[in-house]
């Protein structure tokens, strides 16, 4: 994008909006009210101006076409015959004024909920692109007409120069309606963000937009988001939904996460979940509804892999290029007999190590660390600690597998402790 | 597992957590549980109003004009019920706190200036409650020069340090402590039959005096901060909709509760003092006076419920005034995160909780003219924000079938049309 220099090209929306509408004989007829853009990717042009002619009640649309100047005042061409009742916007349009300003926005870039102070735009050649949201003090100073002043007490009682505070616009997430989040403009903005951000920001968002957010996220975003919101929110959200959009979504999420927050959800609603699941996701997660939360069964995972010690390295690995999508943990692999019985343990640094023909039962070690389905977290704690594991079988009194906690689901439960 | 298709509900026995919820149990104890679950916002609110201002003004009440103002507390609980009753009901429909409602409705400028009004009027009843704090802690003998620092300092350090949820408790708590009020006013045992016809006697002297007094009793009851602080609240709490009711019995249980304080105060005052024709100015003066006449153990209690008063409304009030103004900028907002993650909110936490107690340590500081100027912004920014209030629960925008209905409207414009008058008539009185 060329831009010239030249000191009338950038423009604020609170420069432009009350302002006047003058003819091209200098005749004032209306008054700005609102700027309308389309939506775009990267910079949203001006389509229109929505503004109240004088001695009319209802407010008129003026398309861009017809301004002829905008910067100092806004002129136009012809006035004579408003071309659309202004209520109408047109397929993925935006009033600026009524969905952004004063409004808050999710900045997909510093993963933070901000509120627009100003909107930042850009004249190039005849055109008005929307490029910045400004959040920053100064904008807030110019709404209120004390930008000068400000800048000068700052300037002389700090020493401190008062800089803008914008974000680019393919940066911002409106969130002012339903409507805005449903736009795809090339995709939801909020998925770029990192899972643990998004949860963050979505627990910080008030209980309707907080649902209104999630529902506009695509199903693995919105699980993965989920995984790390706050139990209690977890609750409310998938309450909201549908039994099938929710299965989608807990399909999703690792079976121990998922078996959480469905212990959580009141039993009705869980046992709507459950039936609308894939069978097989559903039986894990209803085994381990079974253990309670704190204790190993209830920490575990059943997304791991086990094969039988005749398996050769090679078989293994392929065993697990196949499956690494669907396992909450790949660093371990448990060889077990034909009853499930633990056998031994490989790490997926000696797999790697190993000569591709050798059974895993010749390179398997079998001293294996292991905890019972009703150790408490403590005990566990101090198994990680004392062995330096990356995650420990959970075995029945039979001494078969029954799953795999994570050093993450661990800990997840022990870090609120931490420091205290 | 549950392979024969019958449907059988799969066993859900997880030990840990909260008990499992019965669906089928409806009534009275349910509505009760669901009530003690919900509830807060309101109470709190409404305690923090007896705040030492409060305190002072009902003790003024009762010990220059006896009973005789008592029956005002009947139309201030309706009118606090009436109010509150909106802030909750936009709370739980909009989801957004008032000052962000204020923001979105009618932008920057507007609420520029109101929440510079709000941080000014504010800032001057912390300073009231630093000064109660000292007060109060003077009458048990200990200086000014450690409470008030030590005050400052613990207030400082529960919401910094501490948690929300260890707040919000141990402010529940402080709310219990409202009762040695009501234990001082039985000790002192009044005549109940006097007291009951006061109480229902509307009389009116149309002296300054008793009018600026009335006024007074007005305006420390329905200050502008407990809007913002309730709406906020009850969107903390996340009440849905459906959940509205219970909300709405919290904000009537509130208010009357804090007026029940309220009518002990004065009682007690008028019984004790008013009879025995002792002149007071002061909370301060009104505790010590009560040992002569009704025992050192009565003053104790007055002076410790002062106390109490002082350091929960010291702590609320800086914290209300960072989160309101916090939120209508957009700045990060949550006694959750720490310092560096929420600049300004902390900021001006500690400047107000800083100036409050300073003032009352530098004793050339000239604290009746502040105080003064700060209850002359308060008259003026409560009709505003009543304003902006009743605009915004009209709006079926934000409010949809909940905004007001003709009755209520007559109601709250009726009103908010005598706090107008009567707050308008507190700022006109301090020029004349």
């Amino acid at each position: 994008m060329a831009v010239i220099p030249n000191s009338q090209v950038f423009l604020f929306l609170s420069q432009i909006l009350g302002k006047g509408i003058l003819d091209v004989g200098g005749q004032v007829r209306g008054k700005v009210l609102d700027v309308v853009v389309a939506v775009a990717d990267l910079y949203p042009p001006v389509t229109a101006i929505l503004y109240r002619p004088r001695d009319a009640k209802t407010p008129a649309r003026l398309p861009w076409n017809k301004i002829t100047d905008i910067a100092g005042r806004v002129v136009s061409s012809s006035l004579s015959s408003p071309d659309a009742p202004s209520g109408n916007l047109g397929e993925g349009e935006l009033l600026l004024k009524e969905s952004l300003l004063d409004k808050q926005i999710v900045d997909t870039h510093g993963a933070k909920i901000l509120r627009v102070n100003d909107l930042h735009l850009l004249k190039v050649n005849h055109n008005l692109f929307l490029i910045h949201v400004d959040v920053g003090f100064r904008g807030l100073m110019r709404r209120v007409g004390l930008e000068k002043a400000s800048d000068k007490f700052f300037q002389w009682f700090f020493d401190y120069h008062l800089a803008d505070h914008f974000i680019p616009w393919r940066f911002v997430q409106p969130l002012s309606s339903p409507a805005l989040l449903r736009l795809k403009i090339a995709q939801n903005r909020l998925s770029l963000l990192h899972p643990a951000d998004l949860a963050d920001i979505i627990e910080e968002l008030d209980i309707h937009k907080r649902t209104e957010v999630f529902q506009s996220l695509d199903v693995e975003t919105a699980a993965e988001a989920l995984e790390e919101t706050d139990p209690k929110i977890q609750v409310r959200l998938i309450e909201n939904l549908n039994p099938a959009k929710a299965s989608d979504i807990i399909e999703e999420m690792s079976p121990s996460e998922a078996a959480d927050l469905l212990g959580d959800l009141p039993k009705e609603k869980a046992e709507g979940i459950l039936k609308e699941m894939e069978k097989e996701i559903a039986e894990d997660v209803k085994e381990l509804l079974e253990h309670p939360e704190e204790k190993a069964g209830g920490l575990m995972t059943t997304a791991f892999a086990t094969l039988p010690p005749q398996a050769t390295a090679r078989e293994a690995l392929e065993f697990l290029r196949h499956e690494a999508e669907n396992l909450d943990l790949v660093y371990y692999l448990y060889v077990v007999d034909s009853e499930e019985h633990i056998l031994g343990v490989i790490s997926l640094r000696d797999l790697l190590l190993a000569s591709p023909q050798t059974a895993l039962g010749d390179m398997m070690d079998p001293r294996v660390v292991a905890v019972k389905l009703e150790d408490e977290k403590e005990e566990i704690a101090d198994r990680f600690a004392k062995y330096g594991l990356k995650a420990i079988p959970v075995l029945d009194e039979e001494n078969h597998v029954k799953g795999v906690i994570p050093f993450k689901s661990l800990l997840e439960v022990v870090a609120p402790q931490l420091g205290k | 597992m549950v392979s024969n298709g019958s449907g059988a509900p799969p066993a859900f026995p997880r030990n840990s957590g909260e008990p499992e919820k019965e669906i089928s149990r409806k009534g009275f104890w349910k509505t009760l549980g669901v009530f003690f679950a919900l509830f807060g916002p309101g109470i709190i609110t409404s305690n923090v109003d007896n705040d030492a201002g409060g305190i002072t003004t009902y003790s003024l009440a009762g010990s220059e004009f006896g009973l005789s103002l008592l029956w005002t507390l009947i139309p201030i609980t309706l009118a606090l019920i009436v109010i509150q009753e909106m802030c909750a009901r936009m709370g739980v429909v909009s989801g957004k706190g008032l000052s962000d409602l204020i923001r979105e409705r009618f932008g920057a400028r507007a609420t520029f200036y109101l929440m510079i009004a709000l941080f000014l009027t504010n800032l001057g009843n912390a300073i009231s409650n630093f000064a109660g704090v000292a007060a109060s802690m003077e009458i048990f003998g200990v200086s000014k020069y450690v409470s008030v620092p030590l005050s400052a300092f613990f207030v400082w350090w529960l919401v910094v340090k501490g948690s929300y949820k260890s707040v919000e408790k141990a402010f529940l708590v402080a709310c219990l402590f409202y009762i040695s009020y009501i234990v001082s006013g039985v000790m002192v045992k009044p005549d109940w039959a006097d007291i009951t016809s006061a109480f229902l006697t509307p009389t009116i002297e149309f002296t300054p005096q008793y009018l600026t007094l009335a006024v007074g009793v007005v305006g420390t009851t329905i200050a502008p901060w407990m809007q913002f602080y309730l709406q906020s609240s009850v969107v903390d709490k996340g009440l849905k909709p459906e959940d509205y009711q219970y909300a709405r019995m919290d904000v009537v249980f509130g208010s009357i509760i804090v007026n029940i304080v309220a009518f002990f105060i004065i009682l007690l005052c008028a019984v004790t003092i008013h009879q025995s024709g002792v002149q007071i100015e002061t909370a301060k003066d009104a505790a010590l006076a009560l040992a002569p006449l009704a025992g050192k153990y009565c003053t104790w209690l007055f002076a410790f419920g002062l106390l109490n008063a002082s350091l929960f409304a010291a702590s609320i009030l800086p914290l209300s005034t960072a989160y309101t103004i916090c939120e209508a900028f957009g700045w990060e907002s949550s006694v959750n995160r720490k310092f560096a993650e929420a600049p300004q909110f902390y900021g001006l936490y500690s400047i107000m909780i800083i100036l409050g107690a300073a003032v009352i340590l530098f004793p050339d500081l000239p604290l009746i003219p502040i105080m003064f100027y700060s209850q002359v912004i308060n008259g003026v920014l409560l009709p505003v924000i009543l304003i902006f209030m009743l605009i915004l629960v009209n709006d079926r925008k934000i409010m949809g079938k909940f905004s007001n209905g003709w009755a209520l409207n007559l109601i709250s414009f009726s009103t908010i049309a005598v706090l107008i008058i009567l707050s308008g008539s507190m700022v006109f009185s301090v020029f004349l």
